[in-house]
């Protein structure tokens, strides 16, 4: 009994206390207060630990804690924190990314006028995505998951003198927000059909038979809505890339561990419940697949080094997305833990390389940087053959694992479809070494560059090591009775390998491997032929397959247009008729009515000869 | 010297009348004598309505502090009745959260108006007396002084504005601050008439003499028959709703406030518009309760377009002022949506709410002003890169935007998600839509604020603009007292929950009692 975990809500609460006060006093602290940020992330860090140790010497029994927030009449919406093994293996991502992520960015961000500020806020947004991953119902869920929201625009926006910066948060606060909607909504649906937030007491109503069908299947497609919002998935993904405005170590944290795998977590968390509806899971499936290999497309031909990796994220989440439509929980859960890592040190070394190139990001403009950062291309290359899948880099494993889960999900044709995606995968992280890395430097800046300070350079390393052995952890290795990561997720689930289709895949990602270096290192295969040969593919491709303009022609012609109408409707229609009408008409009768004052006596004396012969007229009427 | 006590509620209406007759003596050029005797009235009514609400006992609920003064008794047919008017006060759960409201806007706002130079002693006077009303109208419990109060606290209205406001022009239209103010009092003068027709009606066909809401309300099964009441009721509501911005009559609304002087919009769009919404609790729902059952998914209709139309109205505006102004139109849609649910939970939602949208506009409007103050024009296309040179001011401008969008730890959320959940519990598919509509509001609220804050905010400064100076000192204090209740309410809305449950319940359990 070191640390029970009941207390695993100290974690985010510290990083909370640490938001209040840096943000309100950091300008007057020594260090601009940002130590206490780091403190946070560190011992939350030590007490992950901890209660991990905890969690494994009782017997991996979920508990939870919960205050009342609201209580009305006879029921009450509630603040309950819950650990079981999905949460406590997302507590140490979060935990240790964030940690790695603030101590590279002392040296990224030094010297920044606000860097109280970035940091404080980057305490809040671990916070809620800490507290995010403990909540035991869905309400509190989503409290946490805005303040993830409201993390993420803070951030992207971090340098809003940017116009662009400034854009990018905007669009991606009201790209999740739509997903949110539906989240919101799915949520209500569920509390109006069983009268609770909590999960597990909703996931045993919902296989009780106790929600009706239409309910479930609204309720699914709505949260489903929300996952696809926050993780990017196709056709909410066009905020990710734009998020790269923000500073880099931002994005290696939205990318690896905070924001976007908040979708897939949800997914992992519900997906007892979103497998009853039937047929459900292949929607979810067939989304994942789609955006793995849409987004794998577009990454093969963006020139900003920001871009590939963003676009790299949304593959690999659809592919989370796709291995969860297929049940297989533990293997999308896993590779979630290995990209994140990758992830985060691949952003971390776009940042190192930005940082050594005085903030140039296109990738064309680079060339033989392994010369001048050395530290930061070992590593880099490290992370880009984890995610390419190559043995025995943790990429490998993971991706094993889900190819296997969503073979005997899905099926075969799935799998051969993913395996295409998988090639895709490895060609652009190869390409996108090569072009940073080998050959010629091809600018000025390329080749004056320099590495980066230790502070920065050290996590990098910790990263690649961790994204090498992390793999290990897919086998069962003799430590009691620990039967392979997957197991530790899914009892379900047990480690093996197929016959074939773990060298063929390894295959496939080798062939692309040597493709990309033929392509882009050696220099075999022009790609300038190949964009030649296929031109308006190409074309379309680079313009990202013009979504985002159909999204601002959207938004243009029908949803602010509607808003112009609404508003000059309002003024001419409702005010100016309705209202000032009303009153002018008023003002005209009373003009008209005026006139019978003549003051000429033939005019009244008229008026009540008329007048006494209608009542005369009455009179008798009335009599008979 | 019961009179005097501190816990009459009375003394709420008597201290800014006290205030009013202090100031009349004053000199008028002391302006700094007026401005600290004002803070002063103003800040012994934020004491005195804090005692109120934290002194108020919600295990108890009901009616507490009440005191009585017999004002006239009738003669003629109702001679036996001895309470035919009377000063009669009190203080329930509804009651005591709208109260604390009015303190904390009215101190804000007295603060926010320390920069008045032309005539400011006439501005308090005028400013009180509009306080003392909307005190008045929450703590009585006597339709005829609920009228009195009612109207009390509209009139000033047009003296404010016309006075001190300011008129606005774009290339398309002009919108003098005379015209708003006539056009304000107006429509709210036309709401009063439907209203004062219904209390007359109530009073007669209840035959008891009296106007006290207790002795009417004993009688409503033997005299108030269904047709009597969904007619009446019907009248009210468009009466209060006039005032509380119900669709089609909201039209006063933005360009009041937009033409109001800072601290009269904030008491405006604050408190104001919650009379209409506590008149329909207080008098509609109370003394009529099957018209309420009649009526009631009318309300929630009209409320969703409220919601809706609002919020898109809102977000084709450039003027910063009139963004909020519709933006208002907006959150009161949730109000009467809540409203309408005839639920616990719903009505616990609205009243929440109330209080939370009358902070969070407080602060819109006060922080608008200050960048009035500072820029001298309100215009959204021409204002950019503002969070550099003002950065507090930015800062502020964001939390009561985050507010607006329902950001989760902030007031706006715990009000909106009862709202929501009532909505979707109070019918089977109809339900599920309308509250389906009132989220999406949200998410269109997102848009014109976040919208409004990169125009506005963010981007480069413009340079050729000149150096502003950050908040004051005494601009942060009066922010500050908002924000404090903004996150208060929003992490830990259990204690306000509670004290409005106690007084909503009553009224519900009656409601549903009649049908």
């Amino acid at each position: 009994m070191i640390l029970s975990a009941e207390f695993a809500w100290i974690i985010p609460g510290l990083a909370v206390i640490a938001f209040c006060i840096t943000s309100l006093f950091g300008k007057n602290l020594p260090y601009k207060g940002i130590f206490l940020p780091i403190a946070a992330a560190l011992l939350g860090f030590i007490f992950f630990c901890l209660i991990f140790v905890d969690f494994i010497s009782t017997g991996f029994n979920p508990t939870s804690v919960s205050i009342d927030w609201i209580v009305i009449d006879n029921w009450s919406i509630t603040w309950g924190f819950a650990i079981d093994e999905i949460s406590i293996l997302m507590l140490g991502l979060v935990t240790f990314i964030s940690l790695l992520v603030q101590i590279y960015s002392v040296g990224y961000m030094s010297g920044d006028s606000r860097i109280s500020w970035y940091f404080a806020v980057h305490a809040l947004f671990a916070g809620a995505m800490l507290a995010l991953v403990l909540a035991d119902n869905l309400l509190f869920l989503y409290f946490c998951w805005e303040l993830v929201g409201l993390g993420s625009y803070l951030l992207i926006g971090f340098w809003f003198e940017k116009k662009a910066a400034s854009e990018a948060a905007k669009k991606a606060f009201i790209t999740t927000r739509l997903g949110d909607v539906g989240l919101l909504i799915g949520i209500i649906l569920l509390f109006k059909a069983t009268g609770t937030f909590h999960i597990p007491s909703i996931i045993h109503a919902a296989q009780n038979g106790a929600i009706p069908e239409s309910t479930l299947m609204w309720s699914s497609l709505l949260l489903f809505l929300g996952a696809m919002g926050k993780s990017a998935q196709f056709p909410f993904h066009v905020w990710l890339p734009d998020a790269m405005e923000g500073p880099t170590p931002v994005s290696a944290l939205i990318h690896a561990a905070t924001m976007v795998v908040a979708g897939v977590y949800l997914i992992a968390r519900m997906l007892p419940f979103l497998e009853i509806v039937p047929g459900f899971l292949t929607l979810v499936a067939t989304v994942g697949l789609f955006t793995f290999l849409f987004a794998g497309i577009i990454a093969l031909v963006m020139t900003d080094i920001k871009k590939v990796l963003a676009y790299s994220t949304i593959s690999h989440l659809g592919l989370m997305v796709l291995t969860l439509g297929a049940g297989g929980l533990a293997a999308a859960m896993f590779h979630l833990v290995v990209h994140g890592f990758s992830k985060a040190l691949l952003f971390l070394g776009a940042g190192s390389v930005m940082h050594g190139m005085n903030g140039e990001t296109d990738c064309w403009k680079m060339g033989g940087l392994r010369r001048n950062m050395s530290v930061t291309g070992v590593t880099f290359l490290v992370g880009c053959l984890s995610l390419a899948g190559i043995v025995p880099l943790s990429g490998f494993f993971s991706k094993d694992e889900m190819l296997l889960s969503i073979h005997e999900g899905l099926g075969p044709i799935f799998l051969f479809i993913t395996l295409a995606g998988v090639f895709l995968s490895s060609l652009y992280m190869i390409r996108l070494f090569c072009v940073i890395f080998i050959g010629e430097p091809r600018s000025e800046g390329a080749k004056n560059s320099h590495e980066s300070p230790r502070v920065m350079t050290y996590p990098l390393v910790i990263l690649a090591v961790f994204g090498t052995v992390l793999g290990v952890l897919a086998l069962p290795l003799p430590l009691g009775d620990f039967e392979g990561l997957g197991n530790f997720i899914d009892s379900k689930h047990h480690f093996h390998l197929s016959p074939w289709i773990t060298p063929l895949s390894l295959l496939i990602a080798l062939s692309g491997l040597v493709i990309g270096y033929m392509c882009y290192g050696y220099h075999k295969i022009s790609h300038h032929l190949v964009a030649l040969r296929f031109g308006y593919l190409y074309k379309l491709t680079v313009s990202k397959f013009y979504i985002d303009e159909i999204y601002q022609w959207i938004i243009d012609k029908i949803v602010l247009s509607a808003a112009r109408f609404i508003s000059i409707f309002d003024r001419v229609v409702v005010n100016d008729t309705g209202v000032d009408g009303i009153g002018v008409s008023v003002l005209l009768s009373a003009f008209k009515v005026r006139l019978i004052q003549t003051g000429k006596l033939y005019n009244y004396a008229a008026a009540m000869g008329i007048g006494i012969f209608f009542m005369a007229v009455m009179w008798i009427l009335a009599s008979n | 010297m019961e009179f005097l006590s501190f816990s009459n509620p009375a003394g709420l209406v008597a201290l800014p009348i006290l205030g009013c007759f202090i100031l009349f003596f004053i000199p008028g050029h002391r302006a700094n004598l007026v401005r600290w005797i004002s803070t002063t009235i103003a800040f012994l009514v934020l004491i005195i309505s804090f005692y109120f609400f934290l002194s108020f006992d919600h295990s108890e609920g009901g009616r507490q502090f009440i005191y009585e003064y017999e004002w006239l008794s009738l003669i003629g047919p109702w001679e036996e009745s001895q309470r035919a008017i009377s000063m009669s006060v009190g203080i329930d759960g509804i009651a005591a959260t709208m109260v604390l409201l009015t303190g904390i806007v009215m101190f804000t706002g007295t603060v926010v108006s320390w920069n008045i130079n032309v005539n400011n002693k006439d501005f308090f006077i005028l400013y009180f007396l509009l306080l003392s009303g909307v005190f008045g109208v929450f703590i009585t419990y006597d339709l005829f002084f609920f009228f009195f109060f009612y109207e009390l606290s509209v009139l000033p209205m047009y003296l404010l504005i016309g006075k001190w406001g300011s008129s606005s022009k774009f290339s398309s239209f002009e919108r003098t601050k005379e015209y708003s103010a006539m056009k304000l009092t107006l429509v709210l003068v036309a709401g009063s008439v439907l209203i004062w027709i219904a209390i007359i009606a109530m009073f007669v066909q209840s035959g008891t003499g009296s106007f006290h809401i207790d002795e009417i309300q004993k009688v409503i099964p033997d005299k108030f028959s269904s047709e009597f009441q969904s007619a009446f009721f019907l009248m009210l509501m468009i009466g209060f709703g006039i005032l509380a911005g119900l669709w089609p009559f909201h039209t006063w609304s933005p360009d009041g406030h937009v033409a109001a002087p800072t601290a009269v919009s904030m008491v405006h769009a604050g408190v104001l518009m919650k009379l209409g919404a506590f008149g329909i609790i207080r008098v509609g729902m109370t003394l009529l309760p099957e018209g309420a059952q009649v009526w009631m998914p009318l309300l929630i209709g009209l409320g969703a377009v409220n919601v809706i139309y609002g919020a898109l109205s809102a977000m084709g505006q450039t003027d910063l002022k009139y963004v909020i102004g519709y933006s208002s139109v907006s959150h009161m849609g949730y109000v009467l949506m809540g409203l309408g649910t005839l639920s616990l939970v719903g009505l616990n939602g609205a009243v929440l709410q109330m209080f939370s949208h009358g902070v969070m506009t407080a602060l819109f409007f006060a922080v608008a002003g200050m960048i009035y103050e500072r820029t001298h024009t309100r215009d959204s296309l021409v204002l950019s890169g503002l969070a550099q040179k003002m950065g507090i001011i930015a800062v502020l401008f964001t939390l009561a935007g985050l507010t607006s969008l329902g950001l989760p730890g902030l007031s706006g959320f715990a009000a909106e998600l009862l709202i929501f959940i009532g909505i979707f519990q109070s019918y089977e598919i109809w339900g599920i839509i309308l509250g389906s509509l009132a989220v999406i509001g949200a998410a269109i609220t997102a848009v014109y604020i976040l919208r409004l804050l990169s125009k506005v905010f963010f981007g480069l400064a413009d340079d050729t603009l000149p150096e502003y100076l950050d908040s004051t000192p005494r601009e942060k204090f009066a922010a500050s007292i908002l924000v404090i209740f903004i996150v208060l309410v929003g992490l830990w809305p259990f204690p306000f929950v509670k004290i409005i449950e106690s007084g909503v319940e009553p009224i519900l359990l009656q409601i549903v009692g009649a049908g």
